[in-house]
């Protein structure tokens, strides 16, 4: 992992800062909602205590009873106090409507609540219709602002409408009828009829009685409906002004098999006198009035009654300001970050409404509101806080990534700087970054002391063979000068023996001195060398031939291209290039072998070969094969190590790289292929 | 009998100085010891000797061989004076010959050697005073050489070079056409040197040549065995 990866991924930690916002951003919104939540409890609770006895807005009572105030004397003896009735199976609850239906007699606009249906029963099912006729009709009743709607599904095994055009008073015409019975506000009982000459709007009547007792069908406008039929009968759709019915309401119906039989009659009235049975609990419209001032955008207030059925609500959630599109990009980019899944975006509260003695429930206010009020306060807090963050989270990579690049450049320049100050030539003592004044440059300046030192002792090595020979030489010559003098002086033949046997000894040191300094004084031949146009090829050739003479244990190939091949150098070099090369080809071949001399073209340079047969040459040794002093004396098989006297200072083949140099070009070395022998290839620049 | 012949020693090291003035005064020399050259200067104030043998490094002077055969050229420019020096680098051999120096010995060199090149050194000074005899003298087109005198002619002109240099061109000379190898060069020059020496020597009997006739071309190298002489 590179230091700029690590660094980087340092600077990416710092989104933690963003998610640290996030994190801020939820514990203030769980902080927020709270608080919401008390100040809507509150204002549920305010609203409820204002409400407090209010049975009247709430369940609408009759006027007639307004009056009477506490003191309830109602005619009818089911309950004494209109806040405490007595429940009976025919009481009407009217669930609250959200919009308007449709009176189309269809049920599909209403609300599909299985609950609020209500049965009823032929209390005989086996009538004169037939026994096998379910008697059976569902009702549903809603409140939508002042109207009450009504709607029935009859199940009638025969529809019979009454006959089109006849009197409606006509008992033979009569078909199925349905029955609405109520009391007005002022507790007086009313009932109407509604007999369908067929599917589609049905009228209401009322029968009157006139002036002579004469009866007369009076149609009633305020009640309209529609009627459609059924598989299993009829559904009827029906909408009756609120202003028109007092406490009690019934329904009967009269299911007859054929125009003008005797009906099943069963439903909420009474199948004889018509009269009501059931109340109809329905919440005043005044109650929504009422709410209708605590209406505020994005706040929806409700009244339910105790069990859970909704009597007035005023809707203005939706008003609030929409938090959408509005909202910005990057807004609804951290909402994503920030809300919990399955967040509501409505808090409520709700209120219980008591008597006036504060004794019973008699209602619950529920209030909800949109979190979309304070969110758009919470999302400018979080947006500029992300932004932030984000902002300074970015820098912070890019600096740090800037930072990391620099550093890594430096650390490059350092390592190819410390890589390339091993040179041929000696040490580069010019370092960079030592200039810096922090860790890297003391690193630097730790790595050019130590270049400096290591600099010296090479060089002291470079020259420790020059001068070693140098010192040496002096002794050397005192022995040599000495042994002479005393040869000339004469000694006797057993002091001969010892005086020429140290004759021998220094001879070879001799030797050995001039091998020391051999490289030194290539160098400097080098150094004074003169540069000429040539043809590589003869001189190569020559040379062959004189190493035919030389060593004649080897057989020595040359192949070398037709054409001349003119370099820039010095021949002498060259020819002191191939001394060395084969050389050591010759110390490396078996006896008998043939060492091959190549010279090739190649588009930029002047390529020298020469092939050894003997042992390959390792990995590890090929590279430091050219270097100065480096020895590996792994000599051939059949070739014993010390077979020559000359002396072995692994110079050899940094002369040849030191004089390939001179011409432009390198030395390298490989082993042949099969791993036969080695080969040696010099190339020269053209 | 003939006066006998002063050489004086300048080497710092005595060991090898007593060494040397054995060997000299075996051979008949009067011999003359100097440790640096304040003492030789001193003595050579007075009296000149017949030849000087001379140490490059001089005690605290490491070039202090250089600064004494300025002096004592400019005290006499014809007295043979010799290098013999532990140092071998082409550089002090180039600049020894330019002050002046007959020739550039190392210590690699044998005593015998030595005695050798310094009795045909006094040879060629005893053979320059004498009248010209044409015994010794070969010729090879534009070339004379004199053995006798150690001297060598170009085209009538006298090519000034140093007793080695000179035995280099007198062996190829003498046999024009021969290849001479490295080794045989050495022999003939009396000098143990090693092959970049003897090609140093070469370049610089070639460089001499040329600055009498720059066409010349008649020491040809060839590769990896020596060189031979072109007429």
């Amino acid at each position: 992992m590179s230091i700029r990866l690590k660094l980087l991924l340092l600077g990416l930690a710092t989104l933690v800062l963003p998610w640290g916002g996030c994190r801020y951003a939820r514990e203030m919104e769980s902080a927020l909602r709270e608080g919401e939540q008390n100040s809507l409890l509150s204002v549920a609770q305010t609203i409820a205590s204002s409400l407090q006895g209010r049975v009247d807005l709430l369940y609408r009572k009759p006027a007639h009873l307004e009056d009477a105030g506490e003191s309830e004397t109602a005619d009818d003896n089911t309950t004494a106090r209109p806040s405490e009735p007595k429940p009976t199976p025919y009481d009407l609850r009217p669930i609250l409507l959200a919009a308007q239906p449709f009176l189309d007699g269809y049920v599909e606009e209403w609300p599909q609540s299985k609950a609020a249906w209500r049965y009823y029963f032929a209390r005989n099912p086996a009538g004169p219709t037939g026994a096998t006729g379910q008697h059976k009709f569902g009702i549903l009743t809603g409140v939508f602002e002042r109207m009450l709607y009504v709607m029935l599904d009859v199940n009638d095994e025969h529809l019979v409408f009454d006959t089109p055009g006849a009197s409606p008073l006509d008992p033979n015409t009569f078909g199925d009828r349905i029955w609405i019975g109520f009391e007005d506000q002022d507790g007086r009982e009313h009932q109407v009829f509604i007999g369908a000459t067929g599917p589609g709007s049905v009228t209401a009547r009322r029968i009157e009685t006139g002036e002579y007792g004469q009866l007369t069908a009076v149609n009633e406008p305020r009640i309209v409906g529609a009627l459609q039929s059924t598989p299993r009968g009829y559904q009827l759709e029906l909408r009756i002004p609120l202003s028109m019915l007092g406490e009690r309401f019934g329904v009967l119906i009269d299911d007859r098999g054929q125009r003008g039989a005797d009906p099943v009659s069963y439903g909420t009235l009474r199948s004889d006198d018509l009269h009501t049975v059931g109340r109809l609990i329905v919440a005043s419209p005044e109650l929504t009035t009422y709410l209708k001032q605590f209406r505020q955008p994005g706040l929806r207030l409700s009244v339910a009654a105790p069990e859970g059925r909704l009597l007035a609500q005023v809707d203005a959630l939706s008003e609030a300001a929409v938090l959408g599109p509005e909202r910005g990009i990057l807004a609804q980019f951290y909402r994503r970050f920030v809300d919990r899944p399955g967040t509501r975006r409505v808090i409520d509260s709700a209120a219980d409404i008591y008597d006036r003695e504060h004794k019973q429930i008699i209602g619950t206010l529920q209030v909800a509101q949109t979190e979309d009020r304070w969110l758009i306060l919470r999302d400018r807090a979080l947006t500029h806080m992300l932004n932030l963050t984000l902002v300074i989270s970015a820098i912070l990579v890019v600096a740090t990534f800037i930072f990391a690049a620099w550093l890594a450049v430096r650390l490059s320049r350092l390592r190819a700087a410390s890589e390339s100050a091993l040179t041929r030539e000696g040490l580069v003592t010019t370092f960079p970054e030592t200039d810096a004044s922090d860790e890297l440059g003391d690193v630097a300046r730790g790595f050019s002391t130590l270049l400096h030192r290591l600099n010296e002792y090479t060089s002291y090595l470079r020259t420790l063979a020059g001068k070693l020979a140098h010192e040496i030489r002096t002794p050397l010559t005192i022995v040599r000068s000495s042994l002479e003098n005393m040869e000339s002086e004469g000694v006797t033949s057993a002091a001969g023996v010892y005086l020429k046997r140290a004759r021998q000894g220094s001879e070879r040191l001799n030797a050995i001195l001039i091998a020391m300094g051999a490289a030194t004084r290539v160098e400097e031949a080098i150094s004074n060398a003169e540069r000429m146009r040539f043809d590589l090829v003869p001189v190569v050739q020559s040379a062959a031939d004189s190493y035919r003479i030389a060593f004649p244990q080897r057989a020595f190939a040359t192949e070398v291209p037709e054409e001349a091949v003119e370099i820039e150098g010095a021949p002498d070099l060259v020819v002191q290039m191939l001394d060395k090369l084969v050389d050591n080809a010759v110390d490396f071949s078996p006896e008998g072998a043939t060492i091959m001399l190549r010279v090739r073209l190649e588009p930029q340079a002047a390529v020298v070969e020469v092939d050894n047969p003997g042992p390959p040459l390792s990995a590890e040794t090929s590279g430091h094969l050219f270097e100065s002093l480096w020895q590996s004396r792994a000599a051939a098989p059949g070739v014993p190590a010390d077979s020559d006297s000359r002396p072995h200072f692994g110079l050899g083949l940094y002369i040849v790289r030191l004089i390939a140099e001179f011409h432009r070009g390198a030395a390298t070395a490989s082993s042949l292929p099969g791993d036969s022998g080695a080969r040696f290839t010099i190339r020269l620049a053209r | 009998m003939i006066m006998k012949r002063m050489v004086a020693i300048v080497e710092d090291e005595p060991a090898i100085r007593d060494n040397y003035a054995a060997a000299f005064a075996r051979e008949g020399y009067v011999v003359r010891t100097y440790a640096n050259r304040s003492q030789a200067m001193t003595a050579f104030a007075s009296r000149l000797p017949d030849l000087a043998v001379i140490d490059i490094s001089l005690e605290e002077e490491p070039e202090g061989g250089f600064e004494l055969c300025r002096q004592l050229r400019a005290l006499s420019p014809e007295l043979p004076i010799i290098f013999l020096t532990a140092r071998d680098s082409e550089l002090d051999a180039v600049s020894g010959l330019r002050l002046g120096a007959d020739d550039f010995l190392t210590k690699d060199l044998s005593l015998a050697h030595l005695i050798a090149r310094v009795n045909a050194l006094f040879r060629r000074v005893d053979a320059l005073r004498r009248p010209t005899e044409a015994a010794q003298i070969v010729r090879r087109g534009p070339l004379t050489l004199d053995a006798e005198r150690m001297q060598v002619e170009w085209e009538g002109q006298v090519v000034l070079l140093s007793l080695t240099e000179f035995w280099i061109v007198y062996a190829l000379a003498h046999h024009p056409g021969h290849v001479k190898n490295r080794q045989q060069l050495m022999d003939a020059a009396n000098v143990v040197l090693d092959d970049n020496t003897i090609t140093s020597h070469v370049k610089r009997i070639r460089r001499k040549f040329q600055s009498i006739d720059p066409k010349f071309d008649a020491v040809q190298t060839v590769y990896g065995m020596g060189y031979r002489w072109v007429d």
